[in-house]
């Protein structure tokens, strides 16, 4: 009885870690009563493929937003990595070395979206550019660079041992769920157990503070941007793997939106000083069942950006809750 | 924006008004040797507008055009100022595809009003104000409705099951072709009673949001054995999301597209795909040869519609080297 009430008590007291739990609970709950063969491994693996490389992107956004700053490049960095991956493997040297050809397809698309981040840092830290206004450059050139790479050719492929990235299954589960897991591993460790980890929260929580107990704020604010960078382009590639094509134009489109809203739902505060990794792939969860909910019993793709909207606020509203 | 739109509808309804006066045929083509023709393409940003462009400046050639062509990046403003450019430039004739129906009305007005004949190309305009034969000469294109109808016939003449569980991957909410096809297979489809549509969802005319999208329908539907996708892109989706799911396309799953694309060839070929109903973006030699008509004073008629070939297992391999 007692236990009972303290876990009562708590649910009240920290709405907001408990509210997207609760969503998601609530969300099961209705799915496995209203929509057909839900209960079904096949389910579990759809959503996590689905949902792998909004958690990818909404991890690095979650590093970012930790430190007070946003992303709004991701979409467009997908893009171009997802763009640049093609054309290497197509090239003339990657079907002459079909093994070396695989690797620079993977590593210099990621290379090229660590570029940019370094670039979005640099703008943010050094040139005191506001994050939206930096990131907003490579948001509009991003793609149109993509675009420019492939003459805004849709590039298709064939390569199974790409394709694995997004079709490659590791004791059943997809590839990317596997990869989904170690990342957030690695990132966890980095944020509540490194050096660079407490820097950044403490870059985010009051930069001025930071900045006079010695802190190299510049140095951690391009490594956010970096990391999240890199994340959007590892995320551009599985999007090309699973398709086999490459399309410039509608690689993560929209995808700085569902990034910054798994984010927020996972309980990221946007004034920074947080980074809730496992948060950020719970609310990447919560977004992506939502779709499949509606999606599943007929509800119009349309619908679904209206109920991602209606969740936004109700995360928005437990995190006002949680500061009063 | 409210008093651009005003203004834009008072302008065309002025033009229209004024071309009304002017006269209510269109302007004549004069014979002669080399022709400056204007091609005002409304976007890049798939492989079927790639090869419709592809198309005019291949026919340029053979048809002693001097070819200025412009890409409005999928902005409606931007192709009517290219028209804007063309007319200034001193072009003899306008093909036209418009993106859309009420914006793309002043570019007509204007170019009739410049004494420029003008073809509509694989889309049209509002049939409220502006008319064939009298604003502009004619609509090259293909029938969509038809399009959707040839598709439901071969599934009708080539389902051997007792009962066809079918899921519809519909194109962009709200354009014409989505509309007209979906049309024209449900309404035909209506009549045979073995067939039952369980879902119809957007997939965007996209390969990735096809995928998606069939992954999650198939999941709530897994009786379907009939998939039919507006355009070939999101069937090739379809087929990825059945066979990651374990499904043979093909063999227990019939698929039923438009368009023709090479991918879609090659899957036929390969036995996934049942039949793909042409949808041609090869408009550069029709358009020579209806304008050479109307230059020698021959009549045209309204629709000058597009014969559109069917692709089947017969006919794939023969074509697919054409395709693009």
């Amino acid at each position: 009885m007692s236990m009972a009430s303290t876990v009562c008590s708590q649910f009240r007291f920290d709405p907001a870690r408990h509210g997207a739990l609760a969503a998601l609970v609530v969300i099961l709950c209705f799915n496995l009563i209203v929509t057909p063969n839900f209960l079904h491994t096949q389910t579990l693996f759809v959503n996590i493929s689905q949902v792998a490389t909004i958690a990818i992107v909404a991890m690095g956004m979650t590093i970012v937003i930790a430190t007070g700053g946003i992303d709004l490049s991701v979409g467009a960095i997908m893009a171009l990595s997802g763009a640049l991956a093609p054309l290497i493997f197509l090239s003339p040297f990657g079907l002459a070395n079909p093994g070396l050809g695989l690797a620079a397809a993977i590593i210099i698309p990621i290379l090229a979206a660590l570029c940019c981040g370094i670039f979005n840092g640099v703008m943010v830290s050094y040139f005191n550019v506001q994050p939206i206004v930096a990131t907003l450059i490579f948001f509009i050139s991003g793609r149109g660079l993509a675009q420019v790479l492939t003459n805004g050719n849709l590039q298709t492929i064939s390569n199974p041992s790409f394709s694995y990235l997004g079709t490659g299954k590791i004791l059943g589960l997809p590839f990317q769920g596997w990869l989904v897991l170690a990342i957030a591993l690695v990132l966890w460790w980095l944020v509540t157990r490194s050096m660079f980890g407490r820097q950044l929260l403490a870059v985010g929580g009051n930069e001025r503070a930071a900045r006079l107990s010695g802190i190299p704020v510049e140095r951690v604010k391009i490594g956010a941007y970096v990391i999240c960078a890199g994340l959007s382009g590892l995320a551009g590639l599985i999007v090309v793997a699973i398709n086999s094509a490459s399309d410039a134009a509608r690689i993560g489109s929209l995808m700085e939106l569902d990034a910054i809203a798994a984010a927020v739902v996972g309980g990221t505060l946007l004034q920074g000083g947080r980074a809730p990794i496992f948060g950020a792939i719970l609310g990447a969860v919560i977004i992506q069942l939502v779709k499949y909910t509606l999606l599943a019993n007929g509800v119009a793709d349309e619908v679904a950006l209206i109920a991602k909207a209606a969740i936004i606020i109700g995360a928005v509203y437990l995190q006002q809750g949680r500061r009063d | 924006m409210k008093r651009r739109f005003i203004v834009t509808t008072a302008l065309a309804g002025a033009l229209a008004l004024g071309a009304g006066i002017a006269g209510a045929e269109t302007p004549p083509l004069a014979q002669k040797e080399r022709y400056k023709v204007g091609f005002s393409q409304m976007e890049s940003n798939n492989p079927w507008r790639i090869a419709e462009t592809k198309s005019f400046h291949d026919t340029a050639e053979s048809c002693n055009w001097d070819l200025i062509a412009t890409d409005a990046a999928g902005s409606a403003a931007k192709q009517v100022a290219d028209v804007d450019s063309m007319i200034a430039q001193g072009i003899d004739v306008l093909f036209l595809p418009p993106r859309e129906e009420k914006p793309l009305l002043p570019a007509v007005m204007k170019a009739k009003a410049a004494g420029i004949p003008v073809f509509l190309v694989d889309r049209s305009v509002d049939p409220n104000v502006a008319k064939a034969g009298e604003h502009f000469v004619a609509f090259l294109g293909s029938d969509f409705i038809d399009q959707g109808k040839r598709a439901a016939e071969w599934l009708i003449e080539n389902f051997d099951g007792d009962k066809g569980v079918i899921v519809e991957l519909e194109g962009t909410t709200g354009s014409s072709p989505a509309n007209d096809r979906k049309k024209g297979f449900d309404d035909r489809i209506a009549e045979d009673d073995r067939f039952e549509i369980v879902a119809s969802q957007t997939g965007d005319f996209a390969r990735d949001l096809g995928r998606q999208v069939m992954e999650t329908l198939l999941q709530a539907h897994p009786d379907v054995n009939v998939v039919y996708a507006h355009n070939d892109e999101m069937a090739i989706g379809a087929i990825q999301a059945l066979e990651l799911a374990g499904r043979k396309p093909g063999e227990d799953v019939t698929i039923v597209s438009i368009d023709g694309t090479r991918d879609a060839l090659q899957a036929i070929i390969d036995g996934k795909m049942g039949v793909t109903v042409e949808s041609s973006p090869f408009f550069g030699p029709l358009a020579c040869e209806v304008m050479n008509k109307y230059a020698a004073g021959e009549e045209i008629p309204g629709w000058v519609q597009v014969e559109d070939r069917i692709f089947t297992q017969e006919n794939a391999a023969d074509h697919i080297d054409e395709a693009y």
